[in-house]
């Protein structure tokens, strides 16, 4: 049995007769909104009905019907259950209305939409490819579209079983193990396309101060190999001195197209992918994409995997905001000192890691109705150490040292402030969005797997500057702490898997969104089966992605000095960023 | 032989001061010029040594070649002069100057072999070879109190206006 | 008269001195190296010889056989010459400094100094105001914006706190009434200057600190920001010798500390034993280079603009103050009696303390004006 996405009991269709339908397809939930009333229908939305957070937006190329449809999914920031909403398009020309005016969170993905779906936003105001490099030829995410190694569409491929015949695409392709560049391809000539389109959605290079004098803007190209983007980021700013006046990031050279792999493969092939993800939280993305499954499929989740799952996606929370805290403090210049003390934090969580997965960083440990191994009592005995004692004791450490260092204190406070309406706005998630005074937190507000038992409190401050985004890390830590002490003295005995676990999971036809609160924000995996054993759409809300629609209007006005810890400060990973 | 040393000194001092000189007017770019004029300073500096002022010597490096060139440096990089194209040459110029330079070198000719006692030593009394920059202090503070106030007054008022001038307008007479 | 011997003596003292820093050099980065990692939880390099000795000459041999390379657009004349102009004044900053008094060798009396110059501060000042050039320089020649930036950094910083640098050094050469180093520290005899300029001394360690673009004051590298800064794009043996510069001017400056306001060469039995000298500045200065690497492990980066505040905002005229202080406590104590030398110490320790608070009012000034 399929859990629906939209459990809302609005009844849109009266509220908006000839716009809206109900999507009454097997499996489906939500609404069918005509494309031409988009924006009307979803200023309402967010308006009247209080739907003013849009938490995904992303399309499916619905082949065999010749239909593009986008999805969104709306929430409310006062918590409980969100909204799904669609518009069904014709694939020969998929033209929407850009909901950025409404939602300007939709920004990005909306972009990404037009990259890797081709799906047209009208009105978007600066609509190009975000992902794929410009000049890329058509959108990957398309069915009809094939990657050079194609094989089949879906695994397994039938060159590499049954009695091991292996026949791989590499032999057969005539460039062997890597696709070359074109014989007339000249690198030493080669003009990147699309700079100029870039460096024009930035502002005037020139400008006159209020005397008369001509003002020279710098641009500098922060990225993509730059120490202090946490990968290969870019971030074009323009400068004024050392002011910034505008900057536009640039992403995508991490870009593996993760959702065209996830959709050749089963659904269990996709486990260890999300490990990839973000690299250093591989458990909380298990578990966005075992709930999703688990949606999808109906399978109950036994009661001590639950709490096996808990205390791993907060032992994951835990790690991720010490070396959060860490890394902020090494952009601000700390030479690795406080990086290193949280990496030894993070050692010993990863030793927990280790030893219920086999891996420190890849864990793919959950599976669908359960966990891969069972949690020895002699691991549990080390993870009530961490929780007990040691772990509460760093919190405070950390806390004594940094908190009230004058040099931290006078670099990050007020600097890439964010006001909470701009939060929800940009959709902002996770951290980012509670420390602009949003108490929005899925474990509460929407409660998924057996947060709704635990004694907690949704970590919120007000400021929405740096500072604060570093010292709820610190408030989610110990809150953590707490859900884990609880966790691991009521963790009960009993099976970790329910029934038989099988390599190949059929799915009914139908669709699910499994969100939940991920260190880095909201982590939602939008899936669409069509009842065959992998998915038909396998689409990943990645929070470091969305979350990095606000960073423009937070350093805009700041130093160059500030991008650094602004951007440390919202928390980003590339392998999530980029997928 | 001290002497010959002092000589061979003073000439290739001389030499570095005419080539710097030189490069400076001569150069296309302007921060090869202001590098030039700080190698000039230098050799400068280098006379004042042997005329037994490392006082000033020490006070030529620091205040031209230390802080006012830096300063020039940075004016240039931070406008990229370096990249103008030379302003257009103005054509009585070089007529002019070519009658000024005569008449300079005509004026130290007369100097140099007309007038052959030469310019006369100035005397300053309490100098010697060995003067401790105390006793430089003394002078300047005791003897030359005055002088040397009025032109700390100067400058202070040069300070300000400086200040005065790019101070940024206030808007609607607010604060900052 | 020149005498060769004479000049013999000079070769061999500026011979020592040279090899000094350079053996300096290489042995403070490992030194820099093993403390930061032992402040961090970590070994650090241990591996090349007993301890990881012999780690600096293992880097060496990897930079000297480095691609060189020179950006295509670069001014090719400046770039190479940087990296020299970086170096020399690092390095000959180092001749005046007095290591000891005079002894005995091979019958002659030696000064413990390559040259004691009655203007030795001034040297000083003017030699550490050139150290810019190269460092501006590269930023400029290397035709790169972080580059660029880099440089530009550093000459507005080290033109801002040369003037907070030069008022310390009017404070001690008030105290010592001689602008010879030799006469500083012998005017230590008595009492090192720290004990007597206490605030004058954490504004010299300070400021030295900006000088020589050591952490919190590492703008002109700063790495999150400007990838490296300056030396963005030089390689191999041009690197290191920006690398070398670095160090030698934080060994330089430190000995300069010692001989300002740590008493220089003095300590226990030095008049009977004049090698001794020697010794004690390289404890001195050990002990001042481990608080510099102490620093480096604990302290974020101040943002520029807020450091060319610090700058000018507060150490300019809080050694002003101390100017005027030291001045008055001196013509005081000439004309009412030595013991009230001591105002000195109190007055400016009190200047400290206002000053501190001060900056502390208008910080909290500010973010509550962010609420």
């Amino acid at each position: 049995m399929t859990i629906p996405v939209s459990t809302e009991t609005l009844d849109l269709a009266a509220k908006f007769p000839g716009i809206v339908t109900p999507d009454e397809r097997e499996g489906y939930s939500g609404w069918i909104v005509k494309a031409d009333e988009l924006a009307a229908f979803a200023a309402s939305l967010r308006d009247d009905l209080g739907y003013d957070f849009l938490s995904s937006v992303t399309g499916v190329d619905y082949l065999p019907e010749k239909k593009l449809e986008v999805v969104y999914h709306v929430y409310k920031t006062t918590g409980g259950p969100g909204l799904v909403f669609k518009v069904q398009l014709p694939r020969k020309k998929p033209e929407v209305p850009s909901l950025t005016p409404v939602y300007p969170g939709a920004d990005f993905q909306e972009r990404e939409a037009w990259d890797l779906l081709g799906i047209k936003f009208t009105g978007h105001p600066d609509l190009r490819r975000i992902l794929m490099w410009e000049g890329f030829e058509g959108h990957p995410l398309r069915k009809d579209w094939k990657e050079p190694f194609y094989e089949e569409d879906i695994k397994p491929y039938s060159s590499r079983w049954p009695e091991g015949k292996h026949s791989y695409a590499e032999d057969r392709n005539p460039f062997n193990d890597n696709v070359q560049f074109p014989k007339q391809f000249d690198p030493e000539k080669w003009v990147p396309e699309g700079d100029a389109a870039l460096y024009g959605a930035l502002a005037e290079y020139r400008t006159t101060d209020e005397d008369g004098l001509d003002t020279d803007h710098i641009v500098v190209n922060m990225g993509p190999q730059h120490p202090s983007t946490h990968g290969v980021f870019r971030a074009v700013i323009t400068l004024d001195g050392e002011d910034i006046v505008s900057m536009k990031p640039v992403m995508g050279y991490l870009h593996r197209n993760h959702e065209k792999i996830g959709e050749r493969n089963t659904y269990l092939h996709n486990m260890p992918y999300t490990d990839r993800l973000d690299y250093f939280c591989s458990m909380t993305n298990n578990h966005g994409y075992a709930l999703a499954v688990e949606k999808l499929t109906g399978i109950e989740v036994p009661e001590r995997t639950e709490y096996i799952r808990v205390i791993m996606d907060e032992l994951t929370r835990i790690q991720n905001h010490f070396i959060l805290i860490g890394m902020l403090l090494n952009d601000l210049g700390a030479y690795f000192t406080p990086a290193l003390y949280a990496f030894e934090e993070r050692e010993l969580i990863l030793d927990i890691f280790e030893a219920v997965a086999g891996s420190r960083m890849m864990c793919n440990y959950f599976r669908f109705g359960g966990v891969a191994r069972d949690v020895t009592p002699e691991i549990l005995e080390k993870v009530s150490a961490l929780a007990f004692d040691r772990l509460p004791r760093k919190a405070d450490e950390f806390d004594r040292l940094l908190t009230e260092n004058e040099i931290l204190v006078s670099r990050c406070k007020g600097v890439g402030r964010l006001s909470s309406e701009d939060a929800i706005k940009y959709s902002m998630s996770g951290p980012s969005l509670r420390a602009s005074g949003v108490p929005y937190d899925i474990r509460k507000a929407d409660p998924y797997s057996i947060y709704d038992r635990f004694d907690f409190d949704v970590a919120v401050r007000y400021n929405g500057d740096t500072y604060d985004r570093y010292l709820i890390r610190l408030d989610e830590i110990r809150q953590s702490l707490r859900i884990l002490q609880q966790a691991i003295r009521q963790i009960p005995e009993g099976p970790i898997q329910t029934g038989k676990s099988t390599y190949l999971t059929k799915t009914p036809a139908g669709e699910s969104y499994g969100r939940i609160e991920a260190p880095k924000g909201e982590l939602g995996y939008y899936l669409v089966s069509n009842g065959t054993g992998n998915p038909w759409r396998y689409h990943v809300r990645a929070p470091s992605f969305i979350n990095i629609t606000a960073l423009e209007s937070m350093v805009v006005g700041g130093k160059i000095a500030d991008f650094v810890i602004v951007f440390g400060g919202i928390d980003v990973v590339l392998g999530e960023m980029d997928r | 032989m001290a002497v010959d040393f002092e000589l061979i000194m003073f000439f290739i001092l001389a030499g570095v001061g005419i080539g710097t000189a030189a490069g400076m007017l001569l150069s296309r770019s302007a921060v090869y010029s202001a590098l030039f004029l700080v190698l000039n300073f230098g050799a400068v500096a280098g006379f004042y040594l042997f005329l037994n002022a490392p006082f000033i010597a020490m006070a030529q490096i620091t205040v031209y070649a230390g802080a006012i060139m830096v300063l020039f440096l940075f004016v240039i990089m931070l406008l990229g002069a370096e990249k103008l194209t030379p302003p257009e040459v103005l054509p009585w110029q070089r007529p002019l100057a070519v009658v000024l330079a005569g008449i300079l070198i005509l004026e130290a000719a007369y100097l140099l072999f007309l007038r052959t006692p030469g310019l006369g030593e100035i005397q300053m009394p309490g100098f010697g070879p060995d003067t401790s920059p105390a006793a430089i202090g003394a002078i300047l503070f005791g003897k030359y109190l005055l002088p040397f106030e009025i032109t700390s007054v100067l400058l202070l008022t040069a300070m300000v206006g400086a200040i005065v001038l790019v101070r940024p307008r206030k808007q609607g007479g607010g604060q900052e | 008269m020149i005498d060769l011997a004479l000049v013999l003596e000079w070769v061999i003292k500026s011979l020592v001195v040279i090899f000094m820093l350079l053996g300096g050099f290489a042995y403070l980065t490992w030194f820099e190296r093993r403390i930061l990692a032992r402040m961090q939880t970590r070994v650090g390099p241990n591996r090349a010889g007993w301890q990881g000795l012999l780690q600096p000459v293992a880097d060496a041999v990897k930079l000297v056989f480095k691609e060189e390379l020179i950006p295509a657009r670069a001014d090719k004349v400046i770039f190479v010459l940087a990296p020299i102009l970086t170096v020399v004044p690092a390095t000959v900053l180092a001749v005046v400094i007095p290591f000891g008094t005079q002894v005995i060798l091979f019958g002659r009396q030696v000064n413990l100094a390559v040259a004691d110059i009655n203007v030795g501060i001034l040297f000083l000042m003017a030699v550490a105001s050139v150290a810019v050039y190269g460092i501006v320089l590269a930023g400029w020649s290397s035709n790169n914006k972080f580059a660029l930036m880099g440089g530009m950094r550093s000459t507005a910083q080290m033109i801002s706190y040369e003037l907070a640098l030069g008022l310390s050094f009017v404070l001690v050469a008030l105290m010592a009434d001689s602008l010879q180093l030799s006469e500083i520290v012998e005017a230590q005899r008595t009492m090192w200057f720290v004990v007597l300029q206490p605030v004058g001394a954490i504004v010299f360690l300070i400021v030295t600190l900006a000088e020589v673009n050591r952490a919190p004051f590492d703008m002109p590298e700063a790495e999150q920001e400007l990838a490296a800064g300056f030396h963005s794009e030089y390689s191999g043996m041009k690197f290191a010798l920006f690398f070398m510069a670095e160090y030698q001017k934080m060994i330089v400056i430190s000995i300069i500390a010692v001989t300002l306001f740590f008493g220089g060469y003095l300590g226990p039995f030095i008049g009977r034993f004049p090698w001794l000298g020697p010794v004690y500045v390289l404890g001195k200065v050990v002990a001042l280079l481990f608080g510099m690497v102490w620093i480096r492990a604990t302290l974020p980066r101040i943002r520029y603009d807020r450091l060319m505040d610090l700058g000018w905002k507060v150490l300019l005229p809080l050694v002003l103050g101390l100017v005027l202080i030291t001045a008055t406590g001196i013509l005081l104590a000439d004309e009412f009696g030595n013991s009230l030398v001591w105002s000195i110490p109190v007055v400016s320790i009190l200047a400290g303390f206002l000053t501190v608070g001060l900056v502390d009012r208008s910080l909290r000034r500010k973010f509550n004006a962010l609420r």
